[in-house]
């Protein structure tokens, strides 16, 4: 038997109260506590959920943000325009060229420029591109809270296509920072549409593998229909957007109702909502929106106009003072950005108003009776990633 | 052989702008008509948007008659703005240079303002299809105001937010503590006054923007496609 | 066991052991941010396949871990947890660093809550470079950490001070 040495001592010393710490989970009047998180597989990175319960029932949650707060609106007041653009791509980081296009189409509008038309079709094939890159990790991700890892490998795989294809266009897989004020950094590559329609395809059957692996799964459904149910009221209350909202039964998508000068309302597509509001109907809405990307992607390849990619812009961007206010409807909902100018290179002041900060305040409601199984999949159907809610 | 989309995206919102414009100005006239002297100031931009500022007392009531008598049921965000010019510069000078002195005049944005601070809120109506921004003044010796909780649900984190970010307490909050950062940070981040260390320490290396930009400087004409533009061309 | 922390463990023997720690790293994710998702297509998808490397992506805590990958922005309100986690992983135990945030604060050099590197915090093994990473360069810093381990004087590494960093 060996000694133990003086540093093992130390290193059991330091496990045992790193334990003790990192496990709050001990029983009180009022019930037991249960610390979910920072860093729990359910919880999507880095949210912290604080649950009291009585017994298997959830008396309350609390969540507890903060573990991925980078301060993005101060360091928009010290960043320059085309700096900030390359900043809030990280906000969210799954559909990152989503976040670009309002911060732009809200610098756009105090400059009172608007890109060409060619320029305004490319975003909107780019912004459903990782509206898909975004919601098909949702769907692998939602089934793999529910016990199933095959979807979540499948989602990857798949989602891959689409990376690749805003890769060949704009360089990067994650963060394109493609965006410009006053139009795009470059045109398209060629041979470009048929890769992108090919990879479509492949998004289509991807979705029809998860509506047989996934959403007609007996489990699945017995897991997810009837659980945690936003009603419409409290959704819009709570400012609840995209398909969450949608999944309530409000009809309303940004992309149809408030066209922000994009090429949404040239092609032919469909709204989807669903008047259950559970977490079935969170994914079975996404699920559809996934869909429905692809058709708008093949149309607007059908029809991308010719001509320029950037309108006349100065080269040192100075926008003009003022406040403005622009929305579209990203992957995981209504994201916006106020901007307020002051005549500078940078703005004065941006607030950013992502949706999974609405949409994860309505957790504490919404998990209050619930069982803790089914937190986990109430958390996974309301889809929010951390970056999105911190900031 | 691919016809160009601009004159039907360009002239839709044009011919619908006037209608909405008198939507707006029917709001702003709403909202007077019920909080009375409570409005102090309005702004809209043609076929746009449109600014609301009330007074401090009216805050709530303002938000409880957007929802219930104008139809402004949806909730999007809550904030504050700080209108100080920041004393530090936009650090975007050169870092040899002694810094300029910045000014103290306080500007506000639309709808005016008297304080250094607002809170503001933005809410949204789906019948109408319009959003309305709701300001206050916030005075320097008494940073308070009444919260909204009654009025939307999901205020709450956003005033949490503000309190932490601006340290503007919200009267009637239940749970007003921190959100974002650990218990012993200190300061109030989202004021212009609050320093950010590293940029003291170390001026930002990157002061000059050089990329240059796609179009280059002669303007780019519309039917001026390269040879990329017609590969695309045929393979759609 | 006594061997090893005495050093007197012979060198084919040394290597035999070393050999077989690398070709079976039990990797911890600790994902933090938009890292954690280039992370999770190198370690989860089929595509990048980590598992040829001998490489188990699945261990259930940072107890049964040799490797831990710190793959996104750590925050100031994160630290005491990332270093919790180190104190509870086993000797031997490595780190990577994924990502500039990760490694030195990336596009929030400036910011006040974000840390400005982990390496503040934990001695880290091999810096991964990039905004994120492709899944291919954590691939290719797993096989510099392997290198590296079947270079190792394990003696050296077993009852080494451990590294402090304040």
């Amino acid at each position: 038997m060996a000694a133990i040495t003086e540093r093992q001592k130390l290193a059991y010393a330091n496990a045992q109260a790193a334990d003790g710490r990192v496990n709050l989970e001990f029983e009180t009047d009022e019930g037991m506590t249960l610390n979910m998180g920072p860093q729990h597989p359910a919880t999507h990175g880095t949210l912290r959920i604080v649950l009291k319960l009585d017994g298997e029932q959830v008396i309350s949650c609390e969540p507890v943000m903060g573990y991925m707060h980078r301060g993005y609106e101060k360091l928009t007041e010290v960043r320059t325009y085309p700096q900030v653009t390359t900043l809030v791509n990280r906000i969210d980081w799954l559909g990152s060229f989503a976040n670009e296009v309002p911060f732009i189409l809200a610098a756009e509008k105090l400059m009172d420029i608007e890109a060409p038309p060619r320029a305004q079709w490319i975003r909107t094939l780019l912004f459903e591109m990782s509206r898909i890159a975004n919601i098909s990790l949702f769907v692998g991700d939602m089934a793999l809270h529910i016990g199933a890892m095959t979807a979540a490998f499948y989602a990857f795989r798949d989602r891959e296509y689409v990376l690749n294809q805003i890769e060949s266009a704009t360089g990067g897989r994650f963060h394109p920072n493609f965006d410009r004020i006053g139009g795009l950094k470059d045109d398209l590559p060629k041979g470009w549409i048929v890769d992108t329609k090919a990879s479509m395809e492949r998004i289509r059957d991807f979705c029809d593998e998860m509506e047989t692996l996934v959403e007609g799964n007996e489990i699945f459904q017995a897991r997810t229909r009837g659980v945690g149910v936003i009603p419409a009221d409290v959704a819009m209350a709570y400012g609840l957007s995209g398909a969450n909202l949608r999944a309530s039964g409000v009809d309303w998508d940004l992309r149809r109702d408030q066209p922000v000068g994009l090429a949404w309302n040239e092609v032919d597509w469909h709204v989807w909502t669903h008047p259950d509001g559970d977490s079935f109907s969170r994914f079975w809405v996404r699920l559809q929106e996934i869909r429905e990307s692809t058709k708008i992607i093949d149309q607007l390849l059908d029809g991308l106009p010719s001509g320029a990619i950037m309108a006349k812009v100065p080269r040192i961007i100075k926008v003009p003072e003022g406040e403005a206010w622009v929305a579209t409807e990203n992957p995981l909902g209504e994201m916006g950005y106020y901007v307020v100018s002051k005549g500078d290179l940078g703005p004065f002041r941006v607030k950013i108003r992502t949706a999974s900060f609405n949409n994860v305040a309505v957790v504490p409601w919404v998990t209050r009776g619930v069982y803790v199984p089914d937190v986990v999949t109430i958390l996974a159907s309301l889809y929010f990633i951390l970056g999105d809610i911190d900031r | 052989m691919i016809p160009l989309s601009s004159p039907e995206t360009t002239e839709a919102p044009e011919a619908e702008a006037p209608a909405t414009d008198e939507a707006r100005e029917e709001l702003v006239a709403a909202l007077t008509t019920e909080l009375g002297d409570a409005v102090v100031g309005s702004h809209i931009r043609t076929g746009d948007d449109v600014w609301v500022r009330v007074t401090r007392d009216a805050w709530r009531e303002a938000g409880l008659v957007a929802r219930d008598h104008l139809g402004f049921r949806y909730f999007e965000f809550l904030s504050a703005l700080d209108w100080l010019p920041s004393p530090f510069g936009k650090n975007e000078d050169s870092p040899t240079d002694p810094p300029p002195t910045p000014s103290t005049d306080i500007v506000t944005g639309y709808a005016g303002g008297d304080t250094r601070f607002q809170v503001f809120a933005r809410l949204h109506s789906f019948s109408q299809k319009l959003g309305l921004t709701l300001k206050v003044d916030i005075p320097d010796d008494d940073l308070r105001i009444d919260t909204w909780l009654p009025v939307f649900a999901g205020v709450n984190w956003h005033e949490r937010e503000v309190l932490e970010m601006f340290g503007i307490t919200f009267t009637g909050h239940p749970h007003l503590v921190k959100l974002y950062l650990p218990g012993e940070f200190e300061g109030y981040p989202l004021r212009k006054d609050f320093p950010l260390l590293a940029r003291h320490v170390k001026p930002w290396p990157g002061i000059v923007d050089v990329e240059p930009m796609p179009a280059g400087d002669e303007p780019a004409e519309p039917d001026a496609t390269d040879a990329s533009d017609a590969a695309e061309g045929g393979d759609a | 066991m006594g061997l090893v922390e005495s050093g007197k463990l012979p060198k084919p023997l040394t290597s035999l052991l070393n050999t077989s720690r690398k070709y079976s790293i039990w990797i911890f994710q600790w994902g933090l941010a938009c890292c954690a998702i280039e992370m999770g297509a190198a370690l989860g998808s089929p595509r990048y396949d980590v598992m040829r490397l001998g490489v188990i992506p699945l261990p259930a805590s940072p107890r049964q871990a040799d490797l831990v990958c710190i793959s996104g922005t750590v925050t100031d309100k994160m630290v005491p947890a990332i270093r919790r986690l180190y104190d509870q992983m086993p000797d031997p135990k490595y780190v990577i660093s994924m990502g500039s945030c990760a490694n030195c604060g990336g596009p929030y050099w400036d910011s006040y809550s974000v840390t400005k590197g982990v390496d503040q915090i934990i001695p880290v093994d091999v810096y991964v470079p990039g905004c994120p990473p492709r899944p291919e360069a954590l691939l290719e810093g797993i096989v510099l950490l392997q290198e590296r381990i079947g270079k190792e004087d394990m003696a050296a590494r077993w009852k080494g001070d451990p590294i402090v960093v304040s």
